[in-house]
């Protein structure tokens, strides 16, 4: 393999020749993207957005196809919320008989989408974020991994919610990998191939419609990495939405998870995510908030939780396009053993966006001598009346607050215990959908308790 | 019940006690006094088990214990509390959570059973009436934004829910004023007994009017230099640390 220029794009772009097809309105945005890729290129560390995360160990794996996969229910059970409607994806594939769509939108498998109904709109949107059209400013250039997403995703959830539907109950999107036996890498080793999917999300939210999305990405076998996820989600929050999203990232703690997200507000949309993120080895997430009506707030809040030798960066990029526009972000970090975290946080201002009222907070909590946390926020302003304000932190445990549980008899490891689940607990218990705050917590807790050295 | 020799302990390769000795039996208070840097809160911390003080030499014996081998959790397991000088505050650990976690991991050391939430519940209602702690205290965060005098009536009500065999009150009188100080007070009075012992360390004697000690010690520079009874109390008052360098009696 060539060293001097960048990764080889070729395994990819054979995928993309041997994929089984696409609904035919689809074909031409997909063509689109898969030349802006071939363009751009996999970054590398010379890349100023890319510079801390190195995808050595992934592009120097072969990628295949991920496998098709008949799945059992036991196999969802520990995944799925009761009542919840939901649309299950096994390896990238809808898996519509363990799916229950919700009634009240229209949702629908990319792989199976026809014209009329909501094809319109999904085609107009789809892919938007990504080729240019509805993208943040021009120096934000080409994100390779969405773009990748579009040319070669097989199948997806296309979400339309009605103008005025008010739609109590989450929906939850499922993307679970199951990869072949024998794909796995042995224990602690780069693997040689990889098996990717390539889950793709759209959500439409009507003009003052109001819903909630949980998209959990996980692994049916914890122990079975060696796997690729790529997923891309797209937000269009119509005047007046309100749209809340959870993104749940349970990954094996040896697969990789290179995900984008974007989401784009109209005149007073709100929309407010929550990531949180557990697994995965190789983890980036490039988050991206365009408020692009005026009056419309997002928040983007986070949690990542890692040890043993995982990695997690989080890319943050937040637009306010127009005045009285209003952005929150708190990422919080827990890291144990060698893990890493990178968080990067812009917040570009435009000229024409006063009275914007940002806010930014970065906070980790180191748990061991040999993790490392990198924090970057930038902040980017080119109206004069606004209010921007960020912070971050890096630390450790409270020797003194230890001492002082210890010295009421609490013991060594449930004081420590306390003390991070302290930390954290403020992103879990934001869900207000009770069996999700539930899961989020027995996650927490699980991973505070011997998640350990992976 | 507590016996310490010849308590030498450091801190930062400094040396802060010098040869401590201080025996106190069941049914007794005891108060420590003496002026800032004397090693009074060297003192509490060690018995404690602060890690970062190093016991250099001497014995400190809890209940016929050798404390030296006992973790921090341990001590209060054996029946140990510190109310501290200044208590940490813990944000996000709820008050009531934290106390109903620390008197089950004292019951389960013991072989006890755990209380459940309504049982706890219940007690904690009535040791915070006696202590005069509001029940708002109790759903906050562990003395999280508390003023000085409710994180001090905190630390007593922690006591009052443990009910340790021997409590160390590192000067719990500072900052308060004179009501905080007589609820504190008699928070302890009502907890006196015939099996509990307290050390009440203090700076000035004001609080010894309302916790009256069976005996007084005077800390000066790591050491012990008198002891008496509680007219000693009354005697520094006049006096003054200074009037008692010369001429003191140790032990």
């Amino acid at each position: 393999m060539s060293v001097s220029r960048g990764p080889s794009t070729a395994p990819y772009l054979d995928l993309y020749a041997r994929r089984g097809g696409e609904a035919e309105v689809l074909r031409t945005r997909r063509q689109e993207a898969i030349e802006r890729f071939e363009a751009a290129g996999f970054p590398t560390v010379r890349d100023e957005e890319w510079r801390q995360t190195n995808l050595g160990s992934l592009l120097r794996a072969a990628p295949g196809a991920a496998s098709a996969r008949t799945i059992q229910d036991r196999e969802l059970a520990p995944f799925l919320y009761a009542d919840c409607p939901r649309m299950v994806f096994v390896n990238g594939r809808y898996a519509p008989e363990a799916s229950s769509p919700p009634r009240q939108v229209e949702a629908v498998a990319l792989a199976e989408l026809g014209a009329g109904g909501a094809a319109e709109a999904v085609v107009e949107h789809l892919g938007a974020s990504v080729n240019g059209s509805a993208s943040c400013s021009a120096d934000a250039g080409v994100h390779p991994f969405a773009a990748l997403n579009t040319g070669l995703f097989e199948d997806g959830a296309a979400i339309v919610i009605p103008d005025g539907a008010i739609v109590e109950q989450p929906l939850q999107v499922l993307w679970l990998s199951s990869p072949a036996a024998g794909a796995q890498a042995a224990r602690g080793k780069a693997p040689a191939a990889v098996e990717v999917s390539f889950p793709r999300l759209l959500v439409i939210a009507g003009e003052n419609s109001q819903a909630s999305v949980i998209e959990t990405f996980a692994a049916a076998d914890p122990g079975a990495g060696g796997y690729f996820v790529c997923p891309a989600a797209e937000f269009v929050c119509g005047a007046g939405s309100v749209l809340h999203h959870t993104r749940l990232q349970a990954d094996a703690t040896d697969a990789f998870h290179l995900g984008f997200q974007h989401a784009q507000l109209e005149r007073s949309a709100s929309f407010d995510s929550s990531s949180l993120a557990f697994g995965g080895g190789l983890v980036r997430n490039d988050t991206m908030g365009l408020l692009d009506g005026e009056g419309s707030h997002c928040t983007l809040d986070g949690l990542y939780v890692v040890a043993g030798s995982q990695f997690v960066d989080n890319h943050m990029r937040v637009e306010h396009r127009q005045p009285h526009t209003t952005s929150h972000q708190l990422y919080k970090g827990v890291l144990d053993d060698r893990a890493r975290s990178v968080f990067n946080g812009r917040i570009y201002v435009h000229q024409a966006a006063q009275k914007t009222d940002a806010k930014q907070t970065n906070r980790n909590l180191l748990l061991s001598k040999s993790a490392l946390a990198n924090s970057n926020p930038q902040l980017e302003i080119f109206a004069d009346d606004v209010r921007c304000t960020h912070g971050s932190t890096i630390g450790r445990l409270d020797e003194d607050a230890l001492f002082y549980l210890r010295a009421r008899g609490i013991g060594r490891e449930q004081a420590h215990g306390m003390l991070v689940y302290a930390f954290a607990r403020e992103l879990v218990e934001k869900a207000s959908f009770e069996p999700l705050r539930q899961d989020l917590e027995e996650r927490l807790l699980a991973s505070l308790n011997g998640g350990g050295d992976g | 019940m507590l016996r310490v020799r010849d308590l030498h302990a450091r801190v930062e390769q400094q040396e802060i006690l010098k040869g401590v000795d201080l025996e106190v039996k069941a049914g007794e208070v005891h108060a420590v006094m003496g002026p800032n840097g004397s090693g009074k809160s060297t003192l509490a911390q060690v018995l404690a088990g602060r890690e970062d003080y190093d016991v250099t030499a001497g014995s400190l014996e809890l209940f016929g214990e050798d404390l030296a081998e006992m973790a921090p959790e341990e001590r209060a397991h054996a029946g140990l509390f510190l109310a501290f000088q200044y208590p940490v505050e813990i944000p996000g650990v709820g008050n009531s959570y934290f106390l109903k976690a620390a008197l089950n991991a004292i019951r389960k050391a013991r072989g006890e059973n755990e209380l459940d939430a309504m049982d706890f519940l219940q007690l904690l209602r009535e040791r915070a009436e006696l202590v005069a702690v509001d029940e708002a205290l109790l759903r906050r965060p562990v003395n999280e934004g508390f003023s000085g005098g409710e994180k001090k009536r905190n630390e007593i009500l922690q006591m009052a829910v443990l009910e340790p065999r021997l409590a160390v009150l590192d000067e719990t009188d500072s900052g308060l004023d004179i009501d905080a100080l007589k609820t504190v007070a008699a928070g302890v009075n009502a907890l006196r007994s015939e099996d509990r012992a307290f050390v009440v360390i203090t700076h000035y004697q004001r609080l010894l009017n309302y916790i009256v000690p069976d005996h007084v010690h005077v800390l000066l520079d790591g050491r012990i230099v008198r002891s008496g009874g509680s007219e000693l109390a009354l005697e520094l008052e006049e006096k003054g640390y200074a009037g008692l360098t010369n001429g003191s009696s140790g032990g």
